[in-house]
């Protein structure tokens, strides 16, 4: 087992990466070690962020929370309720997809991730929500960047590299996020009874609309059982819209889409089974203890029914996220994602491998990879943070 | 105006004449007569200029390719330049540089509604991808003032923001990809029509790195769907301070308005004057407020802050109730530097964003540094996300003038920092306010950033002289980070 290390101060950071840096010893960044995403690590120490934890700042008027990694997001998001807001990116819990119970994990690990939940499509990723940052870097280094206002073109945006990073670059000590209102109200507007081709029709034209969708989702029927609200059928395709904003607002922009698909098997979900329904969503509950492989199939909208008719034949579960932009699927053979890897790669998108048993992180690539120049860049980025490669080395790519 | 620049390589400044035949191998488009090269000695920071040693202009990504892998082996700095309006003098030449003007690049590739996209070349103007998809109303978000000129590609060297920022967002948030050339010649795409691309978010990085780590020759931007209803009001307010606690307050009711401005009396005055847009004179601040939606939702947000004005004991308020009112509210806000440019011969325009509780604090420090300095200031606020536009008048004839100009510009910068801010909202740091970056980041902060421009660009050969401090280390000061009486990277040239 490998030393753990707990330390309380970013100077403590910095000191237990400078010895490491001279030993040449690889360390394992962890959080509350939620997420079993990315390739596995052979390291002889671990350095657990879990033990700086706590917010910092928190300004409500200024749309901006400041926090150690090792905060909670499950406390953040309490706090942020508190005061009626919320993170727009609207963080996974992937406590589901692992453990088969909630486990957001803490911050820290939340950005190193980069996954965005439903609304990702409007309100932008995670990586357009964290304002700036303190780390450490695989030297030893204190490296700050960005700040907690908005607008920042002060030197080079660091923010957005650390985000999705999986920790291979710095280990953060200090994040400050964007934070949003909470919408008054929300209401979800359900169609039944279509196919794939059908619903990325219907994507479209909503979404072509000024109704302002901040949800659109669809499940095939052989998926339906993912969703447990009793109003929702089981036994056949849905198709979600959700609408947020002032009550008035929300009530006029439902009409309009009733009139909009008047031909159409519709119903709707009130606020409250809107929150449950759209948070089955964001969590993967349906995927709760699935034994198979999950992976996000991230593609431009014009070729997802493309995907769709490739891989009909397939057996695989999925549902449809983002307007169309993504694929959320589950799936038992590795020969069937390597397909679906090929397939993203040729028709201009990616694949990330999200569940995976520990044969298939020790060995395989998690991510798409598509260029030789980019991997060759992405090499000489972690060298200009991490010149020795000590910090989670090999968790993104194998050799990074 | 004298400006340090990086040392000149004379050795390449005399051999020209082989330089310029080498590249016109590659593209026809070069100038090189002093004559010609005039106009591309500056850009929107004009008071420095400085000619480079030829113009190219390529037309093609692999024309481009081609010279910066010739400029690479041959050891040759390169300054990409967009439209040029760009107000940092992130695109002024050296003396031994080739300029890359990427103006032939001005086509739209594609306008993909189905993907709500546009794909267009980098010289394309910002406004110019809006006209290309009003006619099925959609729209491209950012829009800095300058847009009618500015260019997509300079919008993505600067992080571009605008007066939508709040709700929309900057570049960053609405750029899905680009095609861009290393250096060496390396072509690479990053992003495309879908989201969230995996791996390192190279995109991210790039945008707003202002030329410095490579030269994009395609952007993929998003469109949005125009809203149904667009109304604003005008607020007057017979202190600053009660009109920055009345944008806290319209924050603070969880309403994100698609723009809130704040102009002080002296740009209040000037815009009118200049303009007619028919502002009230007597408030010491005018906050325009612009609501985006549902008609409905439009309707009940614009009572809301009505309400909320009226708390924050507001002198005066007008709403719109045509798209014309509208625009004539904007009108003023949108004359504000060609108003300034009317009292007085020159003036700088400040870029500092600043927590937008310390406005009032912010303000009445300018007011002070006026006083001090002797020079008129005006001041235009982006409330929203907390960018200031101070601008400061002067003649840029009398040098002891023009260098109390910049003195003062310094000066409010260091206090946007002090208060927590930073140096540059949506300018860019160039070659204006490099020397100030120590005011934000200490030696390691920005041997970090050097790290990551040589995984780019390891001979430090485009846009070299820029961003970075050139006259001092931020070590002096005392702010370097000695860990255990070690210097971390002794073997890296400093600065």
């Amino acid at each position: 087992m490998p030393d753990i290390f707990y330390p309380k101060t970013e100077q403590d950071v910095s000191d237990f990466i400078f010895d490491n840096y001279n030993k040449s010893n690889p360390i394992e960044i962890v959080g509350h070690a939620s997420k079993k995403i990315g390739r596995l690590i052979q390291s002889s120490q671990t350095l657990s962020l879990s033990s700086m934890s706590g917010i910092l700042e928190y300004f409500p008027e200024e749309l901006y929370i400041k926090v150690l990694p090792g905060t909670s997001l499950s406390e953040i998001e309490t706090t942020l309720k508190q005061k009626n807001q919320f993170f727009g990116f609207e963080p996974n819990d992937l406590g589901y997809l692992y453990d088969g119970k909630s486990n957001s994990g803490s911050i820290g690990g939340v950005v190193s991730c980069n996954l965005s939940g439903p609304g990702r499509f409007k309100n932008g990723a995670l990586r357009d929500h964290v304002l700036g940052f303190k780390s450490v870097n695989g030297s030893g280094g204190k490296v700050k960047s960005g700040g907690t206002v908005v607008k920042n073109v002060t030197g080079y945006d660091l923010s957005k590299i650390i985000s999705g990073a999986y920790g291979t670059l710095c280990a953060i000590t200090e994040i400050n996020l964007k934070v949003s209102p909470l919408p008054e109200f929300e209401e979800t507007f359900l169609v039944n009874d279509i196919d794939y081709a059908q619903a990325i029709e219907i994507f479209r034209i909503a979404l072509d609309s000024s109704l302002e969708i901040s949800g659109a989702c669809f499940f095939p029927a052989a998926n339906a059982s993912f969703l447990t609200l009793n109003d929702v059928k089981k036994d056949t395709s849905v198709l979600g819209l959700r609408i947020q904003g002032p009550k008035a607002s929300v009530i006029e922009r439902m009409q309009s889409l009733n009139k909009m698909f008047k031909d159409k098997a519709t119903s709707m979900l009130d606020t409250y089974q809107t929150s449950i329904f759209w948070r089955e969503i964001k969590n993967f509950e349906g995927y709760a203890n699935s034994k198979e492989f999950v992976c996000k199939v991230s593609l431009p909208i014009t070729n997802m029914v493309n995907f769709l008719k490739f891989f009909e034949k397939t057996n695989y579960k999925y549902f449809l996220d983002w307007g169309g932009n993504i694929a959320w699927c589950s799936l038992e053979n590795q020969s069937d994602l390597d397909k679906m890897k090929i397939f993203c790669l040729k028709h201009g998108g990616h694949l990330t491998v999200l569940k995976a048993n520990d044969n298939f992180r020790k060995s395989e690539e998690f991510l798409t990879n598509s260029d030789s120049n980019i991997k060759i860049l992405s090499k000489k980025l972690k060298e200009s943070f991490d010149p020795k490669g000590i910090l989670n080395p090999n968790k993104m790519y194998a050799g990074i | 105006m004298p400006l340090k620049l990086p040392e000149a390589d004379t050795t390449i400044i005399q051999d020209k004449k082989n330089i310029v035949q080498d590249l016109f191998k590659i593209t026809k488009n070069i100038i090189h007569s002093d004559e010609e090269i005039k106009p591309y000695e500056t850009d929107g920071l004009s008071v420095y200029r400085q000619k480079p040693i030829a113009v190219v202009l390529p037309e093609t990504t692999e024309q481009v390719s081609k010279i910066l892998k010739y400029c690479h082996n041959k050891k040759i700095k390169v300054v990409p330049r967009g439209a040029g309006t760009g107000l940092s003098g992130g695109s002024i030449p050296l003396a031994d540089c080739i300029l890359m003007g990427m103006g032939k690049f001005n086509k739209i590739l594609e306008t993909d509604f189905d993907n709500r996209c546009v794909v267009a070349q980098p010289c394309v103007a910002n406004l110019a991808i809006t006209q290309a998809v009003q006619h099925r109303d959609f729209y491209y978000a950012p829009d800095p003032s300058s847009q009618l000129a500015c260019s997509i590609g300079g919008n993505v060297a600067e992080n571009s923001g605008g007066v939508h920022s709040l709700k929309y967002g900057t570049t960053t948030n609405n750029l899905m990809g680009v095609e861009m050339v290393l250096m060496d010649g390396t072509v690479l795409k990053l992003g495309g029509k879908h989201l969230d691309s995996e791996g390192y978010d190279f995109l991210g990085l790039v945008t707003g790195s202002e030329g410095l780590l490579g030269v994009v020759t395609e952007v993929t931007v998003r469109i949005l769907k125009k809203p149904e209803s667009v109304r604003a009001v005008l607020i007057g307010f017979d202190s600053i301070e009660d009109s920055g606690n009345c944008v806290a307050d319209i924050i603070a009711k969880g309403i994100v308005p698609a723009g809130m401005e704040i102009m002080d009396k002296p740009l209040i005055i000037a815009t009118d004057n200049y303009a007619k847009a028919g502002y009230p004179r007597d408030v010491e601040a005018l906050l325009i407020v612009e609501l985006d939606g549902t008609t409905s939702e439009v309707d009940t947000l614009i009572d809301k802050v009505l309400d909320i004005a009226k708390m924050n004991k507001a002198s005066y308020n007008r709403a719109s109730n045509s798209d014309e009112e509208r625009m004539r509210f904007w009108k003023g806000r949108k004359a504000a530097f060609t108003a300034c440019g009317v009292l007085a011969p020159d003036y700088i325009c400040m870029d500092g964003s600043i927590p937008r509780n310390k406005l009032a604090d912010v303000l009445s420090y300018i007011s002070k540094l006026s006083k001090k300095y002797k020079l008129d200031v005006a001041n235009c606020f982006h409330a929203g996300d907390g960018n200031l536009h101070p601008l400061i008048m002067f003649d840029s004839n009398d040098p002891v003038e023009m260098k109390k100009a910049e003195d003062f510009g310094a000066d409010i910068l260091k206090y946007c920092v002090k208060v927590g801010g930073v140096l540059s909202g949506e300018h860019g740091i160039g070659v204006e306010k490099r020397e100030l970056m120590c005011e934000m980041f200490n030696d390691n902060d920005i041997q970090q950033q050097l790290n990551i421009k040589n995984a780019f660009d390891s001979e430090n050969l485009l846009n070299p002289g820029k961003v970075f401090p050139i006259l001092h280390r931020c070590a002096e000061g005392g702010r370097m980070h000695i860990h255990k009486g070690k210097d971390k990277f002794p073997n890296l040239p400093r600065f």
